[in-house]
């Protein structure tokens, strides 16, 4: 059973305090979404999360293992997409999937299962700057699938991504239902969607964490979204 | 984790890194330039008025191994942080010392190479001629030099990478750290060629080298995790 706690966490950088004090815990088989406008603290709190940064206060831990006594194990299961994709353009898609397949200990082969997986095997020996942004976020989810994370981090994952794309990119998450699962998003109906938990983000602090089920749907939940950031109800 | 790991997951980044270059040919091509102009430019305005051709080589070595080292790991440094492709490196399930290292390594190859090309220009342009008997050492001597210089080449660039001033942060930080490891440089250089007692300036060399890779290991996560 995969259990994240995160305890009393806060991220400042200079004067700006982007987290303050955070308290949550979820389990696998949850998929928690992150809601918040920008410059609330989700992507502070994925960066936290994936061990891409460190806290100024508080502790994250994984299955009661603090992320940063046991980082090099922990990081072994999480798969991360941010708004970047962590790709190089000067090695085609295969070779920037075998470079992290090495890099995590994986068999090369898996890198060709993937690349079917996300629709590139066709591209596969093009280089990612000849790609579109959708086809490059694609290759970056291949990139964090290639170990079979048990945790996966999710910043803004729909972000730019044309129709199909976006299928492919839930059809993935779907698979993912029984692990564990924490996604930033803007975007209400594909993240709202998914979740099964809905937690909001505003100046740092969670301002609202609920089941999803608890909202009717997701105007309901964009309405309850609206209050908790302050902002006006929509004529 | 075990060593090989550990290994393993240096080579990975190493080869990565040649691998890149390969492609690009962005640090070799750039630094290279200007290691070169560096010598037809001594060629050019000093080789007349000098009669100890020694002397101006020495120089123009060490020279044109700042300035392509400068380029060198700053270039290498701003192909990580494209699309944040270091994150993904940084996510890997190692001792982030092993991707510190082999950054290092790689950048040693371009710096030492850089700098061995530019001694081969050296020969041509400024008539500099080493003995023979002393290449294998001079070799050994830029290959610390660069292991020391891109020890610490690659965490200032990195940290200069967030920074607004970027690029040009890093030489005003770079160059007063690696004066040790030139001065050894230079002073070496010229004791292969005029024969002298080496200890005193091979210790400074090893032993600088050495401090600023542990320092580089030791800060480098802080650098890296914001």
């Amino acid at each position: 059973m995969t259990h994240l706690a995160v305890e009393g966490l806060s991220k400042r950088f200079g004067q700006f305090v982007a987290l303050q004090s955070m308290d949550l815990t979820v389990s696998d088989g949850q998929f928690l979404g992150l809601f918040g406008p920008n410059g609330a603290g989700k992507s502070t709190l994925i960066r936290l999360l994936a061990t891409l940064a460190t806290p100024t206060e508080g502790a994250i831990r994984l299955d009661g293992d603090p992320l940063d006594e046991a980082s090099e194990t922990i990081r072994g299961r999480l798969g991360v997409v941010t708004h970047d994709t962590m790709l190089y353009d000067d090695l085609t898609a295969r070779e920037n999937l075998r470079l992290h397949a090495r890099l995590h200990g994986v068999d090369a082969d898996r890198c060709g299962s993937l690349l079917d997986r996300v629709g590139l095997t066709h591209r596969a020996s093009e280089r990612p700057n000849a790609f579109s942004h959708g086809m490059r976020k694609r290759l970056s989810f291949a990139r964090a699938l290639l170990h079979d994370p048990d945790v996966l981090l999710l910043d803004e994952p729909y972000a730019g991504l044309d129709q199909r794309a976006a299928a492919t990119l839930s059809s993935v998450l779907t698979e993912f239902s029984d692990r564990l699962v924490v996604m930033a998003t803007h975007d209400f109906d594909r993240g709202f969607g998914h979740c099964d938990r809905a937690v909001v983000l505003d100046r740092g602090r969670v301002q609202l964490d609920e089941r999803a089920d608890e909202y009717a749907d997701h105007d309901a939940f964009e309405r309850a979204y609206r209050e908790a950031v302050g902002l006006e109800a929509e004529p | 984790m075990s060593a090989r790991t550990y290994l393993r997951a240096m080579w990975t980044v190493v080869r990565k890194d040649l691998l890149v270059e390969v492609r690009s040919k962005r640090v070799l091509s750039t630094s290279l330039v200007f290691a070169l102009l560096v010598v037809v430019a001594f060629a050019f305005g000093f080789a007349k008025s000098v009669s100890d051709l020694t002397v101006l080589g020495r120089g123009a070595l060490w020279i044109a191994f700042v300035f392509a080292g400068t380029i060198s790991v700053t270039q290498a440094v701003t192909a990580e942080n494209r699309d944040s492709a270091i994150d993904g490196l940084l996510l890997a399930p190692v001792d982030r010392t092993a991707i510190y290292f082999g950054k290092v390594a790689s950048n040693t190859i371009f710096v030492a190479s850089v700098s061995l090309l530019t001694l081969v220009a050296i020969t041509v342009f400024l008539n500099y001629r080493p003995p023979v008997t002393m290449l294998a050492a001079l070799t050994g001597t830029i290959l610390v030099a660069s292991l020391g210089f891109s020890a610490v080449g690659v965490v200032l660039a990195l940290l200069a990478a967030q920074s607004n001033l970027r690029a040009s942060l890093v030489p005003i930080l770079l160059v007063p750290l690696v004066i040790p490891v030139l001065l050894a440089g230079v002073e070496l250089t010229r004791l292969l060629s005029t024969g002298g007692d080496l200890t005193a300036w091979l210790r400074l060399l090893v032993a600088y080298t050495g401090i600023l890779l542990l320092a580089g290991m030791v800060v480098f996560e802080a650098v890296v995790a914001d």
